[in-house]
């Protein structure tokens, strides 16, 4: 039948042209995430180096996150968002990678935590002023900082650093993260004050904040 | 007139210095902070904080891990 061999010659010179052109296709999709997701590559990086706390882990995560979206990018739907769903990404492949032995039930959920279990920053950071507060801050160095974030739990760390060094809004890092926006709002609350009480405690200890003279000035005051 | 006491203002603080507020309580805040040095220390602590954590992450990806990269997804495409 005239219109079966149309179809069988039509499916022939499909094949063939497919078979040509797989090559082009396949550089364009490099090309494509090249262009695209490489340059998201450092912020990336950035976020790994929160999760993993070390440098070496983090260029892996980074690495498997990357390899793992170039397999998925079939699916990333062009005009949205792309850091998030990068991000995203590599959230999961780190919950997956790293938490994998930490998935045990008695570790229970932080989020369920009280405050006062949490530590209180008001009770440490009350006997000093703001001022002092703000005056041994500017001293402490970088990697202080660093290690004081690195010291909270994770689940605060990254939404601190969400929140504060990418700038982002609560409702990406809830799709981020894969919780609700309220946990985000508590989650950054109290990471912020976990961080604070640290850093006021390493402050004191070093001798750039001191609890008395601080008091003592606002007496006077 | 300011809608909110200082326990509440320092409850929103982390929302109001990111923006997530409507812009009725934004105004209500920015109000209250004119009028409450209490609470604009506070403020002001929090944005310092939130600065010097910038600060502190800035640190830059290794310059071969584009290379890296890039050749993983190489060998994944040619698989």
């Amino acid at each position: 039948m005239v219109s079966t061999s149309f179809c069988e010659e039509a499916q022939l010179v499909d094949s063939e042209a497919m078979a040509s052109s797989k090559n082009t296709d396949s550089e364009l999709k490099i090309r494509d995430f090249e262009q695209q997701a490489l340059p998201l590559m450092p912020q990336l990086y950035g976020a790994a180096l929160r999760w993993t706390r070390n440098p070496s882990d983090a260029e892996d995560l980074v690495q498997e996150a990357m390899a793992k979206a170039f397999v998925a990018w079939g699916q990333y739907q062009q005009g949205t968002n792309l850091k998030a769903w990068l991000y995203r990404i590599m959230t999961n492949t780190h919950i997956n990678k790293y938490n994998k032995q930490q998935k045990d039930p008695s570790r229970g959920g932080l989020d369920d935590l009280e405050d006062w279990q949490l530590g209180d920053a008001e009770s440490i950071t009350a006997t000093t002023t703001r001022s002092a507060e703000l005056e041994a801050l500017d001293q402490l160095p970088a990697d202080i900082i660093r290690n004081s974030l690195m010291a909270i739990p994770e689940e605060f760390r990254m939404v601190v650093y969400y929140a504060v060094v990418d700038g982002l809004p609560y409702s990406e890092i809830a799709e981020i993260m894969g919780t609700p926006v309220g946990t985000v709002m508590s989650r950054l609350h109290r990471g912020k004050k976990l961080l604070r009480t640290l850093l006021a405690e390493y402050a004191i200890e070093q001798g750039y904040l001191s609890p008395a003279k601080a008091a003592q000035k606002t007496e006077q005051k | 007139m300011a809608e909110f006491d200082c326990e509440e203002t320092k409850a929103l603080v982390h929302e109001y210095l990111h923006n997530e507020l409507l812009p009725d309580q934004q105004k209500d805040i920015t109000t209250h902070l004119a009028l409450c040095d209490s609470c604009e220390e506070e403020y002001d602590l929090e944005v310092y904080l939130n600065q010097v954590i910038q600060r502190s992450c800035d640190e830059e990806p290794p310059k071969k891990l584009a290379e890296k990269v890039l050749a993983r997804i190489k060998d994944i495409q040619s698989h």
